[in-house]
C-alpha cells in the first residue's frame, strides 16, 4: 500500500560529491530549455495532488516558468483520502495525481480517470518497461510510474549483535525495545505471513488469525511505529533497526553510510506508484505537459534524487550520480517481489483487528 | 507571612516557564543552520529567507488568513443575533437547539470532518474557501453564542427598558445601550474564533480543496514528512507578530 | 406591540436554527444513518442496513480501546486537576495588572500551531535530546533515558494542550468569589484550611467541573498527541476512528464508533448539568 509514502529532501543530506554532479544536471537542463520548447507557453493554472515532498521546488518552478502554467500543489495524508476527495469532486478540480498502485486500480475502476494522449505525452518511451503493464493499469493506458518501492530491513550492527538475513530476525530477544516499523498494516502483517510462508495477499481468515498471534510476539521489540520519516529514529539513534519504505533507506543510508540493508529471505513486497489525470481535469493541456516535463531524462534525475525511490525512467538513470544509481536501481531481489492487492473487506477486517490488537499489546 | 505569596508566585512561574518551554525551543531552532533538528550547526537566518521566498507556504498563511477572519466575523454575526434573539423568545425547541449548537466543539474534531466531508459532497458543494466557511463557522458560532448569551444573562435589562419607556425603537436600543454592554463578549468570542480556526487540522484536511491549502494542514502533511525549519521561522514569526498586536492594543489602551 | 416584538426576535434566530439544523443536526443524522450500512467489499458502503458495526465494538480489542481512552483521559484530568486548579486560584489573587499578563501569557501559545507545540515537545524528549542532556548534566543518568515513545510522554503532551482550559475556567469562577464570605468565615475562628475546604471550594465547582468537562472529553479524541508523541503505539478512539476512517477504509464502522462516543461525551456533559446545576460551561463559555 503506502510503500512509496516516504520521501525526502536527500539533497540537503547527501554530502559534497551529490551536490556537485546536481549542478551539471541543472546546467544541462537549462540548455535543453533554452533550446526546446519555446513556444509552448500554455498558460493558466495546475493542480497537482499528491503527498508533500514528491518534487524538488526547483524543478516544479522550472515547469512553470516555461509553459508560464501557476502550479498549486495540494496534499494528501493517504490514497484513500486521494481517492474519496476525487470522488467528491466527480474527476474533476486536480489534473494531475500521484498515489499508490491499487489506488489507481480502483480509481480507474471508479471511471475517474483519464487515458493518455499518447501524442503530447511522448516521453511516456522513457519508462522502463519492467515497471509496466502491472495488475492496477495492465495496457498502461491510464497511468505512468513516478517511482517504485520495496520496504527492506535496516540495522546498525554496531547495536544489535546478531546478524540479520530475513524478517524472521527481527522477532530476535537482541533487538528488544529497538525496532522501528512503518505504520502500514497490511505491510507489516504481510511480513508475518511471509515468515509463515504465505504470501502478502493471503485471504485465508484463519491464517490471517494465526498471524495475529506471531504478529503479538513481536511486540517486546518495537520501539516505535511510524510511517514517516522513520528512517530519523534510525539515524539519531532512537531505534537501531528498522523495516522502512524504499525512500527512507535511501536516507538512513546516506545519512549513515554504517548501516546494513537487509533483502528479506523470505521475499519482498514491492509496488509502484504512478501520475496519472482524472477524467474531468480542469487543465488537461497543462496537465499533459507536466507529465511530459516529468518524463524528461534529466528532470526526472533530479526528481528520483530528490524522492529517493528505486528508478522507473530508463533514459533518467545515465543522468544520476554515481552513488544514487546504485542507490536507486532495481535490485535483482525485486524480480520476484509481490504487489500488495485488495483482499476484500473480510480479510481486510481482520487485519485491522490484528493491528489493533498488536497496538494494544505495545506500551 | 512572606513565604505565603512566594510560593504561590513560584508555583505560577514554574508552570509558565513549562508551558513556553517548548515553543522556547522552536524558536531557537528557528535559527539553526542544519536542516536536521537533531544538529545544530549555528546561527543562520536561511530559513527565513527561504520561507519568504516558498510561495505555496505564503498562500497557505493567506488562505488561513482569510479563512479565519471569515469564519470569526460570520460567527459573530450569527451567534451574537441568535444570543440577543434567545432572550426573547419563548420556543420549547429553542434549548434544544442551543445544545446542539454547542456540539461541533464538544465532539472530536475528527468526527466532525467526516460528516461534513461526506455531507458537502451529499450536497455537491465543490471543496475550498467555500466548504472550509462553512464548517469552520460551524465550530465558531458555539463560542461566540455562548459567551454572548451568558454576559446577556447577567446583563442589567433595566437600562433597555429605560430607553424603551423613552421612545427609542428597538433597533435603536439595541445599538446604543445592548451592543456596546455586550461587546467585550463579542470581541472575546471572535478572538477565540478566530485562534480555533487559525489552527485547526483536522477539519480543514477533510473539507478543503484542490487550490486552497490551509498553514495548519501545511504543517500537518510537512510533518509526516519530517518538519522543515521553516516551519519554526514561520511559527517565531507567528508568534512575534501575536506579541506585537496584544503589547500595541495594550499601550493604546493605557493611553486612553 | 408585544406580539410584534417578538416576531422581530424571531426573525434574529432564524439563522442561527438554519445553521445549526442544516450544518450540525443533518450531518449528524447522516453519520447515525452511515453507522447502519454496510460497507462496500473494496470501496463505499452498500445501502444495506445491518448492526454488525455495533456488534464490532463489542469485540475484545475495540472495547478495550475505548476503557483505554477513558483511563487515559481519566489520568490527565487528575493532573490537571491538580496543577490548573491552584493556578487558576492563585492567578485570581494576583493583582489585576498582573491578572491581565498571566491570561495574555496564557493565550499567546494559542496562537502557535498545536501541532507545532507538540514537535517541541519532541525536541525536548527524545534521546539525547535537552532532557537527557540535562539529565546526564547533572549526572542523575548516564545514559539516554528514552523518554519519546513512552506513555509518560502522552501525558505529559495532553496535559500540556489541555491545561489551559482548566486554568482559565477555574480562574474565572475564582475571580467571581466574593472574598467577604471566607474573611467572614475566617473572623468566626475556621482556620483558613478548614474555610477553602467549606467555603472557596464549594463556591468554585462550577469551575473546577467545567474545567474538567473542558479537558476529559477533548483527550478522548486528541490522536495527533498519541501519534506524534507516543510513537503510534497508544490506541485511543480517535486514533481508532482516524485509522478506521483513512486507512481501513471502513467507514460505517468509524461512523458507529463516532456515534458511541458522541454517546459518551453527552452523557458526561448531562452529568455535569446535573451536578453542577447550571446550563453553560462556566469560564472559557
Amino acid at each position: 500500500m503506502k510503500i512509496w509514502k516516504k520521501k525526502k529532501r536527500i539533497m540537503t543530506i547527501v554530502i559534497g560529491g551529490i551536490l556537485a554532479s546536481m549542478l551539471l544536471v541543472g546546467c544541462g537542463n537549462k540548455q535543453e530549455t533554452s533550446s526546446g520548447q519555446e513556444e509552448e507557453k500554455i498558460g493558466g493554472e495546475l493542480n497537482l495532488f499528491t503527498w508533500d515532498g514528491m518534487f524538488p521546488r526547483e524543478v516544479l518552478s522550472e515547469f512553470e516558468e516555461e509553459y508560464g502554467v501557476q502550479i498549486n500543489y495540494a496534499n494528501f495524508d493517504f490514497d484513500e483520502d486521494m481517492l474519496a476527495k476525487l470522488e467528491t469532486a466527480k474527476g474533476g478540480d486536480y489534473d494531475v495525481i500521484i498515489a499508490d498502485d491499487y489506488i489507481i486500480e480502483l480509481a480507474i475502476q471508479e471511471g475517474l480517470v483519464q487515458k493518455l494522449d499518447t501524442e503530447k505525452i511522448s516521453n511516456l518511451g522513457n519508462v522502463d518497461q519492467a515497471f509496466q503493464g502491472q495488475f492496477y493499469d495492465p495496457t498502461n493506458e491510464y497511468s505512468v510510474p513516478y517511482g517504485a518501492g520495496i520496504p527492506l530491513i535496516v540495522y546498525d550492527p554496531n547495536v544489535i549483535d546478531i546478524e540479520i538475513t530475513g524478517y524472521a530476525d527481527l522477532w530476535n530477544p537482541a533487538l528488544k525495545d529497538n525496532l522501528a516499523l512503518i505504520g502500514n498494516y497490511r505491510v507489516v502483517n504481510g511480513i508475518v505471513l511471509k515468515t509463515m510462508g504465505k504470501s502478502f495477499n493471503e485471504t485465508d481468515l484463519e491464517v490471517l488469525e494465526e498471524s495475529g498471534k506471531k504478529l503479538k510476539e513481536l511486540a517486546p521489540n518495537v520501539r516505535l511505529i511510524s510511517d514517516s520519516n522513520t528512517q530519523d529514529y534510525l539515524i539519531s539513534g532512537e531505534a537501531a533497526a528498522g523495516f522502512l519504505y524504499t525512500s527512507q533507506v535511501t536516507l538512513a543510508l546516506a545519512a549513515r553510510p554504517e548501516l546494513k540493508v537487509v533483502y528479506p529471505k523470505e521475499g519482498l513486497g514491492f509496488g509502484i506508484m504512478a501520475m496519472f489525470m482524472p477524467s474531468q481535469a480542469p487543465h488537461a493541456e497543462a496537465g499533459k505537459a507536466f507529465i511530459n516535463f516529468i518524463l524528461r531524462p534529466e528532470i526526472s534525475a533530479r526528481c528520483f534524487e530528490y524522492i529517493g525511490y528505486v528508478c522507473t525512467n530508463r533514459e533518467a538513470v545515465p543522468y544520476l550520480s554515481e552513488e544514487m544509481q546504485k542507490n536507486l536501481a532495481l535490485p535483482k531481489e525485486a524480480a520476484d517481489g509481490e504487489f500488495i492487492m485488495e483482499i476484500g473487506s473480510a480479510a481486510n477486517e481482520v487485519h485491522e483487528r490484528i493491528w489493533t490488537e498488536f497496538k494494544a499489546e505495545l506500551d | 507571612m512572606k513565604n505565603r505569596t512566594k510560593i504561590p508566585n513560584m508555583f505560577l512561574i514554574i508552570i509558565l516557564v513549562i508551558m513556553y518551554l517548548p515553543i522556547l525551543v522552536i524558536i531557537v531552532y528557528s535559527f539553526n543552520a542544519s536542516k536536521i533538528s537533531t544538529v545544530w550547526e549555528g546561527v543562520s537566518l536561511r530559513w527565513y529567507q527561504e520561507l519568504f521566498r516558498d510561495r505555496s507556504m505564503m498562500e497557505a498563511v493567506r488562505n488561513s488568513l482569510i479563512l479565519a477572519g471569515l469564519s470569526c466575523i460570520n460567527a459573530a454575526i450569527i451567534g451574537t443575533m441568535a444570543a440577543v434573539g434567545m432572550m426573547r423568545i419563548s420556543w420549547k425547541s429553542k434549548g434544544m437547539i442551543a445544545y446542539f449548537s454547542t456540539i461541533p466543539i464538544m465532539i472530536p474534531e475528527i468526527i466532525l470532518g467526516m460528516v461534513f466531508m461526506v455531507f458537502f459532497s451529499f450536497l455537491g458543494l465543490p471543496f475550498g474557501m467555500v466548504t472550509l466557511v462553512l464548517a469552520h463557522t460551524a465550530f465558531c458560532i458555539p463560542y461566540v453564542f455562548t459567551m454572548v448569551r451568558s454576559r446577556l444573562i447577567g446583563m442589567d435589562v433595566s437600562l433597555e427598558e429605560a430607553a424603551r419607556d423613552l421612545g427609542a425603537g428597538e433597533i435603536k436600543v439595541f445599538f446604543t445601550i445592548t451592543l456596546p454592554l455586550i461587546a467585550p463578549a463579542i470581541v472575546s468570542g471572535m478572538l477565540l474564533s478566530f485562534a480555533m480556526s487559525f489552527d485547526d487540522v483536522v477539519i480543514s484536511i477533510f473539507v478543503t480543496g484542490a487550490t486552497t491549502n490551509t498553514l495548519p494542514v501545511k504543517i500537518y502533511t510537512q510533518m509526516k514528512n519530517g518538519v522543515s525549519p521553516e516551519i519554526n521561522a514561520l511559527s517565531t514569526i507567528m508568534l512575534l507578530g501575536t506579541i506585537l498586536v496584544i503589547g500595541g492594543s495594550e499601550v493604546i489602551r493605557r493611553k486612553r | 406591540m408585544k406580539g410584534i416584538k417578538k416576531n422581530r426576535a424571531w426573525l434574529l434566530v432564524i439563522p442561527f436554527y438554519f445553521y445549526t439544523i442544516i450544518f450540525v443536526i443533518l450531518p449528524l443524522a447522516y453519520m447515525i444513518l452511515l453507522s447502519f450500512l454496510r460497507r462496500a467489499e473494496i470501496w463505499g458502503v452498500t445501502k444495506e442496513f445491518t448492526l454488525d458495526n455495533y456488534k464490532n465494538i463489542f469485540e475484545p480489542v475495540y472495547l478495550n480501546t475505548f476503557v483505554e481512552s477513558l483511563k487515559l483521559a481519566l489520568l490527565c484530568t487528575t493532573f490537571i486537576v491538580f496543577l490548573g486548579y491552584p493556578f487558576g486560584y492563585f492567578m485570581a489573587k494576583l493583582s489585576e495588572k498582573w491578572k491581565n499578563r498571566v491570561v495574555t501569557l496564557l493565550m499567546i501559545p494559542f496562537w502557535t500551531s498545536a501541532l507545532i507545540r507538540m514537535y517541541g515537545w519532541i525536541i525536548i524528549f527524545r534521546s539525547n535530546g535537552l532532557m537527557d542532556r540535562f539529565f546526564m548534566a547533572i549526572h542523575l543518568t548516564e545514559k539516554p533515558l528514552r523518554l519519546l515513545y513512552t506513555y509518560p510522554a502522552v501525558v505529559v503532551g495532553m496535559i500540556y494542550a489541555l491545561l489551559p482550559f482548566m486554568i482559565l475556567s477555574v480562574y474565572s469562577s475564582v475571580e467571581k468569589l466574593d472574598w467577604s464570605l471566607i474573611e467572614a468565615a475566617r473572623d468566626l475562628g475556621a482556620s483558613s484550611v478548614h474555610a477553602f475546604f467549606t467555603i472557596t471550594l464549594k463556591l468554585t465547582m462550577p469551575g473546577l467541573l467545567s474545567g474538567i468537562v473542558l479537558t476529559f472529553i477533548p483527550s478522548m479524541g486528541l490522536f495527533f498527541v498519541a501519534d506524534i508523541l507516543g510513537g503510534n503505539k497508544i490506541v485511543l478512539v480517535g486514533n481508532l476512528i482516524q485509522e478506521q476512517l483513512m486507512k481501513a477504509r471502513n467507514w460505517p464502522f468509524a461512523a458507529a464508533l463516532s456515534v458511541v462516543l458522541t454517546i459518551l461525551t453527552s452523557l458526561i456533559l448531562t452529568l455535569y448539568r446535573k451536578v453542577a446545576k447550571v446550563r453553560e460551561l462556566e469560564g472559557l463559555f
